[in-house]
């Protein structure tokens, strides 16, 4: 390989990478995001205090979660909303969560064949990370790479998952609204309230629209039955269903402003910040579970034993509770 | 024969000829002693078929349609009464490349030397309906096949060639009317008249939508075009085949027989169901539809599949309600297998090309392609399209094969498996039925899902061993001598092209040009007159390709697939593999290094849609525990570099196949430079001829993973090129 090219942002110093991210280079914003998403020890210390240079400059965005059922047109919808967000005047920032192998460790990430006319816009930026084994299928720093995409001076992100586990949950508790895509054809309202994530949602799109508009049409409907019989999330923002065609892009416009809508509502009552707030402390939590289990699997103890731990739970020769007990033990945890 | 008499050997002892359940529990014994558990057991298919050690009358004896003629119903053992003991089939050799003027050349050549017809390969840019001078597919003119701007570029390259007596086979689907239309007008120059025309035009969309990807419009549309085309030549040019069903590229993305055959079949009655949809009597064009089937190295299996096929259209076609005898028979083109030959050892492709003719032959195709030598490494060279030329000549005129018409039927083995075929290819058909047909069982990508896994299973079975490839993954070749290959520049055939294109628009009358392409545009809009008559019009009065399709992508828009990718599939298949366990073992090892997995992007340059490579290599590597970012296809180099560095990839692996990485991958080195990027290492994968790799690296690609390269042996140089990148 012929010799590098000179890197004009300095980012082989870490100090150069929080003025790259803020001067709008999107090889600084791309590696602080690997920076903050990265599982090295001694990554964690540059992450911080990259992450506390670039603090002055976050906060600012409307944070949108979007989550469904895989075919749920996710992708689709985000390639024609963000279009749409770009066109009237803003910065857009994607960052989509694939699920991980459980097997090998491994992801395809495939968003980008599905929003190639975004991303070859100046003013949007996407970002598809892979969940590596992060609880609930969101990759476990992406509160963090959301700031960074903030302090790049984009003001609007959006956070795109898969909605399996409790993936949903993870992405309404990090984001300001939060948009559940459902199929047309899945059962009545009532019966995707009871699955639980509805009562998450800010807005339900019902995508595909063009597929079968009656059907999309008499489903929206129903939800919206459903959902007057519902306890909204805040007093502010009566969660509502619409349907879009990403393809005629049919109702694309009016997500975005329902989207508005929740957001400034939020606002006028308070309940924005006081969610963020909550959020915060939430973030810290996560962080310190996140931090102790990637601890307790390192431990050389621990490492040594774990397989042969987990197979014998397996086998049933040991109860899941003793074989926990014991690696504690082993890690330094509990006294023997 | 004695006719179909069903006999219960054990019931009527008295009378032979049939082996009873006695006498073949003995010969199991006697295999087994001789041969220990596995002797004796079937070989079961890629497609779920068992093929058995030994056939005896039990199994022929509940065959469906034991004894049958040729010529007549259900058309089993050919469409002819006489078949190649009448007249053999046709030696059609598909080629084209750079320049109408340097093709034509060829074909004179061609045909001087014994071939009977022409079949041309255009360029990915004419495909996709660029015109040369679109900067989009600057990388891709005159690559892969020849670039056709306009009637001009047509008349030069059937300049010579008699259009009235010559059948000329076109190999187009995207850009189909400013094709067809270029060559109705060329010949209409010549002073040939449509209705003297014979010669097929491919004209099957569904398929590039499951594999190829050289489509433009989405299916809706592009359904619309394909029998716009039956019911325009219907009527105007009654010899000329309107739509050549294509399982070829099936066959060469991964699809085993049944499965080929089935999508095939399914793809063909979609078709039927158009055309009847816009209010034609079946047997008005049903007779003008032919197939085109890939032939690869199973021998047996290929024999049974155009044989099943034969049946299964006539099934297909009496539902149909067909009634002329020329509406029930299938009638194909076949080409032997290009993914069956090796980059390695190159002359073994010969004998791997000469047996999967021999299967066509005895399958009864109608016409054949047989591969050169030299394609698994470029464009065919002159000596080896005669080499490929002559292995059929010398089938039809030194070894009386051609004497005996479907020589194997009455084969126990081959009746059973022509059966079984059948039953399993009209299952699938079934299920492509139930999700609403083909055009939604291709949009939905349900087909493509259905080919890459068994496409990834075949690869992970060539890693493993387990399928075996003389030269390659068995009795590996000795470095041998270079073979001769043909190079293309693709930069003076860029410039030839331009400069016709200005000529062209400077003689021409713009006004009418704009108001015919309106025209176009207005019946794309509203559902108007045939679109075929239209472009013809536009076509007439100097109208370009890409002129013809931006009249009407400014209705439609550009289709992009989108099928997510399999996973899991190669994996399960190499665990154990001590191969395997150690790239497991260097992967865990360097994203413990990084704090990441390592991340690469599998990107597709330029207007190249072949994909197979590129996500059996994605699906693969995933499984090893990379992160694999997919891009989308048809990309420039500038978008493949902004998403690298937008995903922070350690590494972008290309995948070429069509001759355009002279051009294209050096373009992305620069880009990634210019972009303070140069640590992102750039591998190209695919077919890249051996001289062009020296000038590769020169441009800075870190190493090029030629075909038969193993999914682990692309992981290691992966890891090791990222690793001497950034040292």
């Amino acid at each position: 390989m012929n010799a590098p090219a000179a890197q004009p942002e300095g980012l082989s110093s870490p100090l150069g990478l929080a003025e790259g991210v803020r001067g709008g280079s999107r090889r600084a914003l791309a590696k602080a995001i690997t920076l903050v998403e990265s599982t090295r020890p001694d990554d964690l210390p540059l992450a911080l205090a990259r992450l506390e240079e670039l603090r002055p400059d976050t906060g600012g965005s409307l944070r949108i979660g979007l989550s469904g059922a895989p075919g749920a047109g996710k992708s689709t919808l985000v390639e024609a909303l963000g279009q749409h967000v770009v066109a009237c005047g803003h910065r857009l920032a994607v960052l989509a969560i694939d699920p991980s192998s459980a097997v090998s460790g491994g992801s395809v990430l495939g968003d980008k064949t599905r929003m190639s006319d975004l991303s070859r816009l100046e003013a949007a930026f996407i970002r598809p990370s892979p969940s590596a084994g992060a609880h609930g299928g969101v990759s476990a720093r992406t509160p963090e790479a959301i700031e960074v995409c903030e302090a790049a001076g984009f003001d609007v992100v959006i956070v795109e998952t898969v909605g399996v586990g409790q993936a949903e949950a993870e992405v309404a508790g990090m984001t300001d609204v939060f948009v559940l895509l459902e199929l047309p054809f899945a059962g009545d309202g009532l019966q995707a309230i009871k699955r639980g994530s509805t009562e998450l949602a800010d807005v339900i799109v019902y995508a595909k629209a063009d597929l079968d508009p009656v059907a999309a049409t008499a489903a929206c409907a129903r939800m919206n039955d459903a959902l007057s019989l519902l306890r909204p999330v805040s007093a502010a923002a009566r969660p509502r269903a619409v349907t879009v065609s990403a393809h005629s892009g049919q109702g694309v416009a009016e997500l975005w402003t329902e989207l508005e809508r929740c957001r400034d509502a939020r606002a006028a009552a308070g309940a924005a910040a006081v969610r963020r707030q909550r959020q915060g402390i939430a973030r810290m939590w996560r962080f310190i579970e996140a931090e102790l289990r990637s601890d307790f699997v390192s431990d050389n103890a621990v490492r040594e034993r774990l397989a042969e731990m987990e197979e014998a739970v397996a086998r049933g020769e040991m109860t899941p509770a003793r074989a926990a007990n014991e690696l504690l033990v082993l890690a330094g945890r509990r006294s023997g | 024969m004695t006719g179909a008499p069903r006999r219960d050997a054990a019931h009527d002892p008295g009378d032979p000829p049939l082996r009873t359940s006695a006498d073949l529990a003995d010969w199991y014994g006697a295999a087994r002693s001789a041969g220990g558990e596995g002797a004796a057991a079937a070989r079961i298919t890629p497609d779920g078929l068992a093929v058995k050690v030994l056939y005896t009358a039990k199994d022929a004896e509940d065959l469906e349609h034991p004894d049958t003629l040729p010529g007549f119903e259900p058309f089993l053992r050919g469409p002819h009464a006489t078949m190649y003991a009448g007249r053999p089939w046709t030696i059609r050799q598909y080629a084209g490349f750079s320049t109408a003027e340097e093709s034509n050349a060829f074909y004179r050549e061609a045909l001087a030397g014994g071939a009977h017809g022409v079949s041309v390969a255009f360029d990915l840019a004419t495909h996709r309906g660029y015109d040369s001078d679109d900067p989009r597919v600057a990388g891709d003119v005159g690559a892969a096949g020849v670039a056709v701007d306009s009637v001009e570029d047509m008349k030069l390259l059937f300049a010579g060639i008699p259009l009235g007596k010559v059948s000329v086979s076109m190999t187009m689907n995207g850009a189909v009317l400013p094709v067809l239309a270029g060559y109705i007008v060329a010949a209409e120059e010549q002073g040939v008249s449509q209705a003297e025309l014979s010669g097929t035009i491919q004209n099957d969309i569904l398929k590039e939508f499951m594999v190829r990807n050289t489509y433009i419009y989405p299916p809706d549309p592009s359904m619309r075009i394909v029998s716009d085309i039956i019911a325009y030549t219907a009527q105007h040019m009654p010899r000329f085949n309107s739509v050549s069903i294509s399982g070829y590229h099936l066959h060469e993305a991964g699809a085993p027989p049944a499965l080929e055959l089935a999508l095939t079949l399914a793809d063909g009655k979609e078709y039927v169901k158009a055309a009847l949809a816009r209010g034609m009597g079946v047997d008005e064009f049903a007779g003008r539809l032919s197939f085109f089937f890939g032939i690869g190295m199973d021998f047996y299996v290929e024999v049974a599949k155009l044989r099943a096929a034969r049946l299964l259209w006539w099934r297909i076609m009496k539902e149909m309600g067909a009634q002329k005898p020329a509406s029930l028979m299938l009638r194909t083109h076949c080409q032997t297998s290009g993914w069956s030959l090796t980059a390695q050892d190159p002359y073994n492709n010969i004998v791997r090309t000469a047996i999967e003719a021999l299967a066509a032959v005895f399958g009864g195709t109608q016409s054949l392609h047989t591969n050169a030598f030299d394609e698994a490494l470029a464009l065919p060279g002159d000596f080896a399209a005669r080499i490929a030329r002559n292995t059929q000549l010398i089938i039809q005129e030194e070894t009386h094969i051609t004497g005996v018409v479907d020589p194997w039927a009455g084969s126990y083995m081959m009746e059973r498996l022509t059966q079984d075929m059948a039953g399993r290819a009209w299952e699938i058909i079934a299920q492509a039925e139930s999700l609403g047909g083909m055009t939604r069982a291709a949009e939905s990508g349900w087909a493509k899902l259905q080919i890459e896994r068994c496409a990834t299973e075949q690869q992970a079975r060539l890693d493993a061993g387990s399928d075996v490839v003389v030269g390659v993954n068995k009795y590996p070749a000795p470095e041998g001598e270079a073979v001769e290959i043909r190079t293309i520049d693709n930069s003076a055939v860029l410039a030839t092209q331009k400069a016709r294109l200005r000529e062209v628009r400077a003689g021409r009358d713009e006004g009418a040009v704009r108001a015919a392409l309106s025209a176009l545009t207005d019946s794309a809009r509203t559902q108007g007159d045939n679109l075929l008559a239209l472009t013809i019009a536009a076509v007439r009065l100097r109208a370009t390709v890409g002129e013809c399709s931006q009249a009407l992508e400014q209705v439609w828009g550009r289709y992009r697939g989108t099928a997510a990718g399999v996973v899991g599939v190669y994996g399960v298949l190499r665990e154990g593999d001590e191969a395997w366990r150690q790239a497991l073992a260097a992967v865990d090892e360097f994203a413990r290094r990084e704090g990441r997995r390592p991340r690469v992007l599998v990107a597709k340059l330029g207007q190249d849609g072949h994909d197979r490579g590129a996500r059996v290599v994605a699906s693969g590597l995933a499984d090893l525990g990379f992160d694999v970012d997919i891009g989308p296809l048809f990309q420039t180099p500038g978008e493949v570099a902004r998403q690298a560095i937008e995903n922070d990839v350690h590494a972008v692996g290309v995948s070429t196949l069509a001759g355009g990485h002279r051009t294209l991958l050096p373009a992305l080195v620069e880009e990634l430079r210019r972009r303070g990027a140069a640590d992102i290492a750039v591998f190209a994968g695919g077919v890249v001829p051996a001289p062009d790799v020296p000038a590769l690296h020169e441009a800075g690609i870190v190493a090029v993973l030629g075909p038969g390269t193993t999914i682990t042996d692309c992981a290691l140089t992966l890891l090791a090129g990222i690793r001497a990148s950034r040292a």
